[in-house]
């Protein structure tokens, strides 16, 4: 049975992930799966606003910003564990989408894209001037605590590891969840063709603004990850745009709107990345240039991603079977 | 006081013309081609590059470089459009506006594996002097890159209204199908908006040269301003670009004086958010969401 | 059986003759490990090169003379790791070096943000590290991290004292970057102003990166300030220096740290440079030790150098010192002997003032920054009196 057959392969796939840090000896490799996996999750987040409903948005920074300031400032201020101040954040973020959606969905494609790039700049700005409120241009680094489960500080990084997985494997259960569901038609549909959908009677602002809250909840939950993991704050690392691209651009190389399209891109980036950084060492530009050689030759070449090119084969070895 | 506000709208008209060059290439390749060029800003770094060398290797002073900085951005437009645009007409926004994204990472590093991350700099005779007048001062170079900037705008607008292949663009632009219905050969005239959008970059580049400097990342700076200015403008809309780019221009200098030196780029924003939330296709309207 | 008693005795001492240079080669083969974290790519790619150009120089310095005598001469052995001037990169960087190889002690990484990520990953490992960073957040509640030049609250102190220098009246307008750099030195100027008789007319934060520098100095000119205070990174520098000699205001530059003491500010903006102030935390001419670093850094590179190079070049030498009074490369080690150090003389001592002693705290008991002013496209110091090597020129 095929339906059986994947719920093996996922559940392999899962106990892969779980065991796979145990494998691995060097603190290097460790890090790299690290930031695949919070990449992945930053780009699976993204990919239900903009891969399954097609909303493009480059400024997902604010929500990971968000989240990121909301757990910090709970933390240092009011002594609240991240566990807790990530969830928070998310509730930040989402309340955050909705006057930041109010605004910018009134727009389409580019105009949309930029107005969201606009918003997050804005908040990047805000937070640099919050000088007594929230550090200002300076950050702050998070108290050491050394081993701090209940503060989400850890002794040596496999811990870091499994609480990304986890995050990672509830944003891929939401959205597996998403897009069986009457809510994942609707958005498919207004992806598609967002005047048709309105016309079956589907109520689109609402349907956009529903799902970019849960995807501004998940970011933020990233943001408080990712300070936790590198003690440190500012407005620049915690808003920064590449942030917003990498969300992005991971799920365009993988497959937009596909479960897995995220996480393949991620790998697949990430590891290249990782290969060029040790092949061709550190020489200003060379990296980067190979990455987005890379990338065009993907969009070019393929731009329904990797998970595209796969359901296309799969596709055209089914009709050759003759099976309809 | 008046004498404050003078200067300060004097600053930003003049650097409002530089953001006019980029922002009026934007919004000519989207209205023509239907696609954000989001690379526009490395163009211009390519113009500051060549002017760069010209000027150190053989003494060339900035504004002749016009002459071949602008020639080579136009040749650069039509290969861009003819090796990477053309294989993504037709599909949807994502990967249109992810190559052009590529490409600007591309570009930009390979500046960096060249040029490494030094600033460079041009001195002319005059890149320091400035006109006096009243209390009110002018930089020479900047009027001169304001004067040379709206002279190229024009030199558009005439060519857009008055040529053939000009008309033919702005068909193309209205409606792709019914021009290619009239015998207007779509990939001639995204090429040639290619070509002059890149060219009026590579300008942009030139005349900043002699009061910016150049460095791999200086392109980020002014694509940002393009595109806002583009929005603002109403995407496609040339004269639109530009009044929008002299107005952002003026907004900024005077947000800078009169609200906080850091405040420039937060009233630029405002301005989009607040022109979005009330009149979302742009100053001149017209175009369908 | 006498003699083959002291045959095989003979024999015996021979071969452990024969044998003990080799022995004792061995020993002192086991190198030293130190880590450098420098943002060679990325933004601040220029300063970091310098700075690596630097950090290699200093330790093949420290092996010429003979490495670490204690450990039977062992070298030093300088493994470079380039942060990318990235906050991420630096956090895995800084982890790798250190379980990768096994590392005695750590120096980078110029950039404050870089710097903090740095030392709490040290912190944490319990590996010390040493900087010439300037954030004050870096002495507080720290053991292993360690800064033996001035603070950014120093530096304040400095640049205000320097304005008074060119005039009994000084009306300064401060403009500042608007990322942690500016914040944090300017902070110190509107806390310290007052005390020192200096009256702030007009204190401004700006757009890091601007496309134009004419309505910020507009509002200079507007305040009636005759001095200006400019915190900034080279390429606004470059713009401010240039747009007030546009504008023709009379105002007494003091460009601070940052972009203003590097070479290529020289050579961006040429003789518009000359006569202007600025403050560092070290200089090439602070002694002859710091002459002769900069004299073969000349050699090699043809420019002179740095503040931020010179100074670890200075921490490589403090390190060595370090590890020849723990005589041993174990970092708990060398940390204990890093917080007893008391030097007064030769290169580790190349400071201004010429004495390094660290407090509990971190911080160097004797530290503080130096005035320079550009002359004819070398920086000269010319403050306080007692650091001065060379005449303040008037303009």
């Amino acid at each position: 049975m095929r339906i059986g057959r994947r719920r093996v392969v996922v559940g392999a796939l899962i106990a892969l992930m779980l065991v796979l840090p145990l494998a691995v000896k060097s603190a290097f490799a460790l890090d790299i799966l690290i930031r695949i996996l919070l990449f992945a999750f930053i780009g699976t987040a993204w990919n239900l606003l903009g891969g399954y409903a097609k909303q493009f948005s480059l400024g997902h920074s604010a929500f990971f910003g968000l989240g990121a300031y909301t757990s910090t400032l709970m933390q240092i201020d009011l002594g609240i564990s991240p566990w807790i101040g990530m969830l928070a954040g998310g509730v930040a973020a989402m309340l955050a989408s909705l006057p930041i959606g109010w605004l910018c969905f009134r727009l389409r494609g580019p105009y949309f894209t930029i107005a969201t790039i606009a918003a997050a700049q804005v908040l990047m700005l805000i937070f640099l001037k919050l000088r007594d409120f929230a550090w200002g241009a300076e950050g702050t680094t998070i108290p050491n605590l050394g081993d701090a489960p209940l503060m989400m500080q850890f002794d040596g990084k496999l811990p870091y590891y499994y609480v990304v997985l986890l995050l990672l494997l509830v944003a891929l259960a939401i959205t597996a969840w998403i897009a069986r569901s009457r809510l994942g038609f609707y958005l498919v549909a207004l992806g598609e063709d967002q005047d048709a959908a309105e016309a079956v009677g589907i109520d689109v602002p609402r349907v956009k603004r529903d799902i970019y809250m849960l995807s501004a909840f998940l970011t933020a939950m990233a943001g408080t990850f990712y300070v936790q993991y590198i003690y440190f704050i500012d407005p620049q690392t915690a808003f920064n745009f590449s942030i917003s691209i990498e969300a992005a651009l991971v799920s365009i190389v993988g497959g937009v709107g596909t479960l897995l399209g995220p996480l393949i891109g991620t790998l697949l980036l990430e590891t290249t990345s990782a290969l060029l950084q040790s092949w061709l060492g550190n020489q200003a530009g060379v990296q980067v240039t190979v990455y987005s050689v890379i990338l065009m030759a993907v969009i070019l070449w393929r731009p329904t991603g990797i998970m595209g090119y796969l359901a296309e084969v799969r596709e055209r070895r089914r009709l050759r079977q003759g099976i309809a | 006081m008046l004498e404050i506000v003078a200067q300060a709208v004097i600053n930003g008209l003049l650097i409002g013309g530089i953001y006019a060059l980029v922002s009026i290439g934007v919004t000519l390749i989207f209205g023509v081609v239907k696609i954000v060029n989001f690379a526009q800003g490395e163009f211009v770094m390519i113009g500051m590059y060549i002017t760069f060398f010209l000027a150190t290797q053989f003494g060339m002073d900035p504004l002749l470089s016009l002459l071949v900085s602008m020639p080579v951005l136009f040749v650069i437009g039509v290969l861009v459009q003819h090796f990477l645009i053309r294989r993504v007409l037709g599909l949807n926004d994502l990967p249109q506006i992810f190559l052009t994204f590529a490409l600007s990472l591309l570009i930009l590093n390979i500046a960096l594996m060249l040029f490494s991350a030094n600033y460079r700099t041009v001195h002319t005779a005059y890149s320091d002097e400035a006109f006096h007048f009243g209390g009110l001062y002018v930089p020479v170079a900047k009027l001169i890159a304001f004067g040379v900037a709206m002279l190229l705008s024009a030199l558009l607008w005439a060519f857009l209204r008055a040529t053939d292949l000009g008309k033919a663009m702005r068909a193309a632009s209205q409606n792709r199908d019914v021009a290619q219905l009239m015998g207007i050969n779509p990939n001639r005239v995204f090429a040639v908006a290619l070509g002059i959008a890149l060219a009026l970059a590579g300008a942009a580049g030139s005349l900043l040269m002699p009061f910016y400097p150049a460095y791999p990342m200086v392109g980020q700076v002014f694509v940002l301003m393009a595109f806002v200015a583009v929005v603002l403008g109403t995407l496609g809309n040339v004269v639109g670009a530009l009044v929008a780019s002299l107005l952002m221009g003026i907004a900024e200098s005077l947000g800078i004086q009169f609200i906080g030196a850091d405040s420039g780029l937060i009233v630029v924003f405002l301005l989009l958010l607040a022109t979005l939330a009330l009149r979302p296709s742009g100053l001149a309207g017209g175009h369908t969401r | 059986m006498k003699r083959r008693q002291f045959l095989s005795s003979a024999a015996g001492t021979v071969v452990a003759g024969a044998l003990a240079p080799y022995v004792m080669r061995g020993y002192a083969a086991d190198a030293v490990n130190i880590g450098g974290l420098y943002p060679s790519t990325g933004s601040m790619a220029q300063i970091g090169q310098a700075c690596v150009t630097a950090a290699k120089l200093a330790v093949e310095m420290v092996n010429n003379a003979g490495g670490i005598k204690s450990l039977g001469g062992a070298k030093l052995n300088l493994i470079v790791s380039d942060v990318q001037s990235d906050t991420t990169v630096t956090r895995t960087e800084t982890d790798r070096l250190i379980s990768g190889s096994k590392l005695s002690a750590i120096h980078g990484c110029y950039a404050s943000a870089l710097t903090l990520i740095a030392s709490e990953v040290c912190e944490r490992a319990k590996v010390p590290i040493i900087t010439g960073s300037s954030t004050d957040q870096l002495n507080k509640g720290r053991h292993y991290t360690f800064t033996p030049f001035a603070r950014a609250s120093q530096f304040a102190k400095a640049q205000l004292q320097m304005a008074k220098l060119v005039g009994d009246k000084p009306r300064v307008a401060v403009i500042f970057e608007n990322t942690a750099f500016g914040t944090a030195t300017s902070n110190g100027l509107k806390e310290l102003a007052p005390g020192e008789g200096v009256e702030i007319v007009m204190f401004e934060p700006y757009s890091a990166g601007f496309t134009d520098a004419g309505p910020l100095i507009n509002k200079v000119k507007a305040s009636g300030a005759n001095a200006l205070f400019s915190v900034s990174y080279l390429n606004d520098l470059i713009l401010i220096v240039r747009t007030v000699k546009q504008v023709g205001l009379d105002v007494a530059i003091n460009g601070g740290s940052g972009g203003f003491v590097i070479p290529d500010f020289y050579k961006n903006v040429g003789r518009l440079a000359d006569g202007l102030l600025g403050v560092a935390h070290w200089n090439h001419d602070v002694n002859d030790a710091a002459q002769k670093v900069n004299a073969e850094y000349k050699k090699r590179t043809g420019e002179f150098i740095f503040e931020y190079a010179g100074g670890l070049v200075a921490q490589t030498f403090m390190l060595a010192d370090a590890l020849e009074r723990a005589a041993s490369a174990d970092p708990q080690k060398v940390r204990d002997a890093l917080a007893k150090l008391d030097a007064s003389s030769g290169y580790a001592a190349m400071a201004p003032g010429g004495k390094v002693k660290f407090g509990p705290d971190g911080k160097n008991v004797y530290g503080h920054p130096v005035g320079v002013q550009w002359q004819n496209g070398d920086l000269v110091s010319v403050f306080p009196k007692e650091d001065a090597r060379g005449k303040l020129l008037k303009t």
